[in-house]
């Protein structure tokens, strides 16, 4: 079945260094795929590369339509990208990098600031704002694009506990919604919690797609980080020693 | 204080300063009551250096807002990427090929200038950082020549040489309807890409994911701050403190976003530089001072003060 996204043997470079290539796989309307593996490995280049932000070979279809068809306004219409924000000096407010992401007035504000915690910084700088409240302004940004696929770099990067649950609980209300999600995630639990789907890169120019229930096994996952990864009821969780 | 009351008193102030600079000079002149031979000094002589000077101070303020964002860099101004430099050797240049001569020194200040822009747009595919880089070793090489030509340049010619360096009002081989359309145009493009310039804040990722074509971007704006730089340093030789005082005055006044920045940049920059102009030809009268020793001077405190005030 054709998905709201597809890649047929994609293929990713940086820097002359083949990170990943021969993948092959589709993206749904209401679906979650995490991006599992070792820092380095092409996982943030992979998204990026998704949202037609840098180059890829193979072929990339959004909506049935090749990437490399869209111009760079009609692909933000469809895809949206969420990553770390390079610091900024101009003294930009929260409430005016939200505006910025609200495109043709669509979204709904109020609960989306809501919903990140965000009410009282809206009138602050990002430059001021902590690395936890940068992210949460940056998912809020993410929130008001009324794009189908989502594309999340570590969206729970230097959240606290209570935000990374909120984080995770609104992935699985957009997925309920028909979002199309893939995101990016270090912490197993929660790639268990949340991924319907999983791509595994091994930072060696390797890629696997699969569903989640297969791929999460400890054998795989203690493969993939070079680390031992233990096996604890249903859950599956480094081995830290005593 | 709301948006509305900071635009009425930018405004006030504009309104202000020129009729005072239009009055101000060697004698004191009642803008509204000038005949005679008062009359002409008013209006053939002081308005339209006073729109000079207006218009130059804008395109330089929007220039030096422009660099920024393109740079991604609060301290980049019009003259970061060496086209002062550039524009200075093609001053003396044109001196010492028809030593004495003010028009040929114009001339080849703005050809000057053009060779700077297209040596450094050479680089521009290479990113912000690099570009600045270039820019910053180009405006070395620029400044080596002009020692070089300074050497050449018949000692006659010196005082017009110099006094083009810091900046010089007092004849401006550009008609002013030229400048003021210059001022009109750059501000009018400006505002067309000033939502594309304020997703550039965000960096260029996070632009392009917003759906804003960096690259073309990048060139038309890059493109649009030389030409604006060059037509300024081509009537009014270099200026400094402008470029780089004002934006970041505006930002403080109204906020980052470029619907407001640029118009009260524009706006600002002229109303600095007829205020240093007024200054330059009255503090000493009947000599002048060269007016980018004034933009200094009233700019920097003025600056500092606000960035403690701030903090």
């Amino acid at each position: 079945m054709e998905g709201l996204l597809s890649l047929s043997n994609l293929g990713v470079e940086r820097a002359s260094r083949c990170l990943l290539s021969g993948l092959s796989c589709a993206f749904h309307a209401g679906e979650v795929v995490v991006i599992l593996g070792p820092n380095g490995a092409g996982k943030s280049s992979l998204l990026l590369a998704l949202a037609g932000l840098i180059p890829s070979s193979g072929e990339t279809s959004v909506l049935g339509k090749n990437l490399h068809h869209y111009s760079r306004y009609e692909l933000s219409k469809q895809v949206a990208w969420q990553g770390e924000l390079p610091p900024t000096e101009f003294g930009l407010t929260v409430q005016q990098r939200l505006n910025l992401a609200l495109s043709d007035g669509c979204g709904a504000m109020e609960s989306v600031v809501q919903s990140m915690d965000i009410q009282t910084l809206l009138q602050r700088p990002l430059g001021e704002l902590s690395s936890g409240e940068r992210q949460r302004t940056e998912l809020a940004a993410l929130m008001l694009r009324d794009a189908p696929i989502w594309l999340l770099d570590e969206p729970t990067a230097h959240l606290d506990l209570k935000h990374q649950i909120q984080c995770i609980n609104m992935m699985k209300t957009e997925r309920a919604q028909g979002r199309a999600i893939i995101t990016v995630l270090h912490d197993i639990q929660q790639a268990m919690a949340v991924a319907d789907h999983l791509i595994l890169i091994d930072g060696k120019g390797g890629a696997e797609y699969g569903e989640a229930s297969l791929l999460f096994n400890n054998v795989r996952l203690s493969q993939l980080f070079d680390v031992p990864v233990i096996k604890q009821g249903n859950l599956l969780v480094p081995d830290y020693g005593e | 204080m709301n948006d509305r009351i900071k635009w009425c008193c930018i405004l006030l102030a504009l309104l202000l300063v020129f009729f005072l600079s239009l009055g101000a000079g060697q004698q004191w002149i009642n803008p509204f009551h000038a005949s005679g031979q008062d009359g002409f000094i008013l209006w053939q002589l002081r308005l339209p250096r006073l729109l000079i000077a207006f218009a130059v101070g804008g395109m330089l303020a929007l220039a030096g807002a422009w660099f920024q964002v393109l740079l991604g860099n609060p301290l980049a101004e019009p003259y970061v990427l060496g086209v002062a430099g550039s524009a200075s050797v093609g001053a003396v240049a044109g001196l010492i090929i028809m030593p004495e001569s003010a028009w040929m020194m114009s001339a080849g200040a703005f050809v000057g200038a053009w060779i700077g822009i297209s040596i450094v747009m050479a680089f521009s595919h290479l990113g912000a950082g690099r570009m600045l880089l270039a820019g910053v070793v180009l405006a070395a090489f620029w400044s080596a020549l002009l020692a070089l030509l300074l050497a050449l340049l018949p000692k006659n010619s010196l005082g017009l040489a110099f006094a083009w360096m810091m900046g010089d009002l007092s004849h401006s081989d550009i008609p002013i309807a030229l400048l003021s359309l210059a001022w009109i145009v750059a501000l009018g493009c400006g505002l067309v890409l000033s939502r594309s310039l304020d997703a550039l804040l965000l960096g260029e990722r996070h632009a392009e994911a917003l759906g804003v074509d960096v690259k073309p971007l990048r060139q038309r704006l890059l493109l649009l701050a030389s030409a604006v730089t060059a037509i300024a340093v081509t009537a009014a030789g270099t200026i400094g403190f402008v470029g780089l005082v004002i934006p970041h005055l505006m930002r403080m006044l109204f906020g980052s976003l470029h619907r407001a920045v640029l118009p009260a940049s524009a706006i600002g920059g002229g109303l600095l530089l007829m205020l240093a102009d007024t200054a330059a030809r009255t503090v000493l009268a009947p000599s002048e001072l060269p007016v980018g020793v004034l933009t200094a001077m009233i700019g920097v405190p003025v600056f500092l003060f606000l960035l403690l005030r701030r903090s």
